[in-house]
């Protein structure tokens, strides 16, 4: 069964979308998608001389005409994609709780993964954690249920170390397409520079979707002396909650994100934030293809 | 500005309490965060500090600034401007001899004094008062500022005890009859509060003193020729001392002891085998805080024999006392009392008679007539029964009340002010009073005849009232103040001070009302020079360590206080309202909040 957000109308302005890839991959099947081959999509690629044996369905007979030479219309191959789609599931991402930030992550990714499936494409789902674990690809829209089943049916617990467990998942890809990683981004910018940097090295298209909820962007902590432990790390430590306090955690959390937008931007990956209590929709429909991930 | 309740200020002290609320840290809420990330720094900063970051909402300034209105509200302040018209009093009494470095007190409080009246205006009037014997002013009419320093100049502290006074009602009634805007008393005693128009200027400080507290010379009894000085020396002091105590006549020293006083005690040293002398002096020999006290005088002791005028309508019974060795009897009956001369008796003995008035001499009156207005007298009664006595009291000294059976007696009921002695179950049987350095005695049962050895206990009875009167023939040292008898004064009688200030008695007069000064006052009457000592003879002036305070009430503000001083201290109030009111308005909500968390504490997340 299909969560809440996923309503037939949601599906179907789901199934108008299309990825968009800034780079070409080979696929296994034709498809949608730009390859580095020649092949036989109705994209012009570019002019070669006849060799006997070309298929003469290519010739182009104007520049024969104009030149009398023999020349072949080559075209691009367009293939399928593979899309890995990363969500993490570390500890953190339960906070406040598994329903209030874990499962939208999973909506966002889940619709993410119908747009895929709906194209015909690849989708894989990795949850990132420290058993990490990964589906298998899933490529019709009939596998959208295995999709739901796997990422609604995971549990957010434990520790992340997001580069060493990207390392893990990349070890075992084969082959280069998208990759969409969703996560709250909370640790420091070595640890996810280190892990973004990672899926670069793997030739990914990346897309960085940050996920927070409404207490971590504006905390409502009682005033006073407070003692706080990290999800993650159950490290503990005293803080004086005060206006003050909030304002310069709000800064804090303000410069954490834009540091890590800036990072994306000059590494050519797509960045967008998603906050637990906005819309599913809009964020979809308006955010994403505003930063250039949907055709 | 002044505050009229300037201990109030140190209120001000406990303000920084208010600090502890916030700076005490509760046990903090454990809650759980996603990552503590961006925490971290300030997190980690806050931990550090004992107390942790002192965090002050501006509802404590408000608080603040409202404790500190009330205080000094409490405190009274007044803005003063320049008095015109003062009164200046000052405290004469025999500790204001002190010495403080070098300078008396009295000193000090003259300079204070000068420096008062130069805070008035060249136009302004000065009243100028003194403490002692009464409260009395120096001057009839107010004095100009440079008048009242000339006066001041002359003004000199007598050797007298601090009257009894509620300085706080004179002072108050002073400022309101004359309308002074403002009333100093200078003085060594602290001032506990203070009022609007009453300002005490202390002066001198707390300090060690040695005094002698008692000089007699005396003859232990009618019988005995000896002289003894019973010397008593007392310790104001926290120390023990060792001091040299000198007898002395004039300039001839007679004998000298050591005496060893403990800290806080007196000691006493008796010095016996001495020459007769007219008069005798104590000293000690000791730099202390007060010389005046480490001195005093006596007189030899009267002479060995007690005249006695009786009255009686039963001379026969009294007749036996002329078997009393030192006693010279003369006998009158009642009706001749009157017509008799009585200047050269020590003792006048009323026998079932009464005079129409208190005698000139110490008087001993036995069941006085139903008639006398001296005292009333009960239902008489047999088997009396002792069952009350004073002692140690020259009057009981060795006799055994048990055997002390009067065949009768009436018990009396005294008009006056004075000492029971002997008590019996009906009531009162002797009654003592003593004044102007005379003595009187009442007995509600007739003591004679004097039968001697057969009635052993009443004997002993009559020897020690003998003694009693005995004693106080002689004029024993007194205290400064008391009047000196002069017994009517005829003319050509001069009193000669102890400062050789020679004074024409005022014919007529019975006594000289200004022995204001320690020493021996002489009366030289037709070539004969009686003596009498008089000693500053109270210890709270010889106690320089920690003088009674003198209590100051907010008394009703007199007319002219407006003039002098505004009090702001009800606008402090109302401040300090509007401010409490501003803090109720405000704290509900912050109240409301604090109740609203923790009736629902933040769940822990998982």
């Amino acid at each position: 069964m299909l969560p809440e957000p996923f309503t037939p109308k949601f599906l179907t302005q789901l199934e108008t979308l299309r990825l968009r890839t800034r780079k070409e991959f080979l696929g296994s099947h034709p498809g949608s998608y730009s390859s580095p081959r020649r092949g036989t999509s109705l994209e012009f690629a570019d002019y070669r001389r006849y060799a006997p044996g070309d298929d003469l369905r290519y010739l182009d007979w104007g520049i024969y005409a104009r030149s009398d030479r023999l020349y072949v219309k080559i075209f691009r191959e367009e293939v399928d994609l593979f899309a890995y789609v990363f969500i993490d599931a570390s500890a953190s991402m339960a906070f406040p709780s598994r329903e209030q930030k874990f499962l939208p992550a999973t909506h966002v990714a889940l619709a993410l993964s119908y747009v895929i499936l709906a194209n015909h494409d690849h989708v894989k789902l990795h949850l990132l954690r420290e058993q990490g674990s990964a589906s298998p690809f899933y490529r019709g829209r009939r596998r959208m249920a295995d999709c739901v089943d796997f990422a609604t049916g995971a549990n957010a617990d434990g520790a992340l170390d997001l580069a060493a467990t990207l390392s893990g998942h990349l070890q075992r890809l084969r082959r280069p397409g998208k990759a969409i990683l969703i996560s709250d981004f909370l640790m420091p910018a070595a640890a996810y520079q280190q892990g973004l940097n990672l899926l670069r090295a793997f030739n990914l298209d990346i897309a960085a979707i940050q996920v927070l909820t409404r207490q971590e962007v504006d905390p409502d902590f009682p005033a006073g002396s407070l003692a706080l432990i990290d999800s993650e790390s159950q490290k503990e430590i005293r803080y004086q909650w005060n206006s003050n306090a909030r304002r310069d955690y709000q800064a804090r959390l303000a410069h954490h994100n834009l540091e890590l937008k800036s990072f994306c931007h000059q590494s050519g990956i797509h960045y967008s934030l998603y906050v637990n209590d906005r819309d599913l929709s809009d964020f979809i429909f308006a955010t994403l293809p505003a930063i250039g991930l949907f055709k | 500005m002044e505050f009229l309740h300037p201990a109030a200020l140190f209120g001000l002290l406990a303000l920084p309490l208010l600090l502890l609320p916030y700076l005490i840290r509760r046990k903090p809420r454990r809650l759980v965060f996603s990552s503590l990330l961006l925490f971290m720094d300030a997190g980690e900063q806050a931990s550090r500090r004992p107390w942790g970051r002192i965090q002050v909402p501006w509802i404590f300034f408000l608080q603040l600034l409202l404790l500190t209105l009330l205080i000094l509200a409490l405190s009274e302040p007044v803005f003063s401007v320049r008095p015109t018209h003062i009164a200046i009093v000052l405290d004469n009494s025999a500790s204001m001899q002190a010495l403080e470095g070098g300078k008396t007190r009295f000193a000090l409080a003259k300079e204070k004094a000068n420096g008062l009246i130069g805070a008035v205006g060249v136009a302004g009037k000065v009243d100028l008062y003194v403490t002692t014997p009464r409260l009395e002013k120096v001057r009839a009419k107010s004095l100009t500022p440079a008048e009242a320093n000339g006066a001041i100049a002359s003004t000199e502290p007598f050797d007298l005890a601090d009257p009894p006074a509620d300085y706080d009602n004179l002072l108050n009634l002073l400022a309101r009859e004359h309308k002074y805007e403002r009333v100093y008393l200078i003085t060594d005693h602290p001032a506990r509060g203070q009022t609007a128009a009453i300002r005490v200027v202390q002066v001198g400080q707390a300090q060690a003193n040695f005094a002698i507290t008692q000089f007699d010379i005396q003859r232990s009894s009618l019988s005995n020729a000896r002289s003894e000085a019973v010397i008593e020396v007392t310790s104001f002091s926290e120390r023990d001392e060792k001091i040299k105590v000198r007898l002395k006549s004039g300039t001839n020293e007679l004998a000298s002891r050591d005496l060893v006083v403990s800290a806080g005690k007196s000691a006493s040293v008796n010095i016996g085998g001495f020459a007769d002398q007219p008069f005798y002096e104590a000293e000690i020999d000791i730099r202390d805080g007060l010389p005046l006290d480490n001195r005093r005088y006596a007189i030899a002791p009267a002479s060995r024999s007690l005249r006695v005028l009786a009255i009686s309508p039963r001379p026969r019974e009294l007749e036996s006392l002329k078997a009393i060795a030192g006693i010279q009897i003369e006998i009158v009956s009642p009706n001749d009392y009157e017509k008799s001369p009585r200047t050269d008796f020590g003792l006048e003995i009323f026998h079932f008679a009464a005079p129409a008035g208190l005698p000139q001499n110490s008087a001993l009156f036995i069941l006085p007539p139903e008639s006398s207005s001296l005292v009333d007298l009960g239902a008489p009664f047999n088997d009396v029964n002792i069952t009350n006595w004073r002692d140690p009291h020259t009057l009981t000294r060795y006799v055994n009340f048990n055997l002390f059976r009067p065949s009768y007696a009436r018990p009396l009921k005294p008009q006056s002010v004075g000492e029971i002695v002997v008590e019996s179950s009906k009531g009162p049987l002797a009654f003592s009073v003593e004044r102007q350095g005379l003595r009187y005695l009442t007995l509600g049962f007739d003591p004679f005849p004097y039968l001697g050895r057969d009635n052993l206990p009443m004997s002993i009875f009559t020897l020690n009232l003998l003694d009693w009167f005995f004693e106080s023939q002689g004029e024993k040292g007194r205290a400064t103040g008391t009047p000196i008898p002069l017994g009517k004064a005829r003319e050509g009688d001069r009193i000669v001070t102890p400062a050789d200030k020679n004074i024409a008695a005022a014919p007529g007069a019975n006594y000289f009302g200004g022995a204001f000064y320690q020493g021996i006052y002489q009366l030289r009457r037709n070539g004969e020079i009686e003596r009498f000592a008089r000693n500053l003879q109270d210890s709270n002036e010889s106690d320089l360590r920690a003088p009674a305070p003198i209590e100051l009430r907010s008394g009703a503000a007199t007319s002219s206080e407006t003039s002098v001083l505004f009090s702001f201290w009800p606008y402090l109030l109302i401040a300090s309202l509007l401010l409490l009111m501003l803090e109720w308005f405000l704290n509900p909500r912050l109240a409301s909040l604090k109740f609203w968390r923790l009736a629902k504490p933040v769940p822990q997340r998982p």
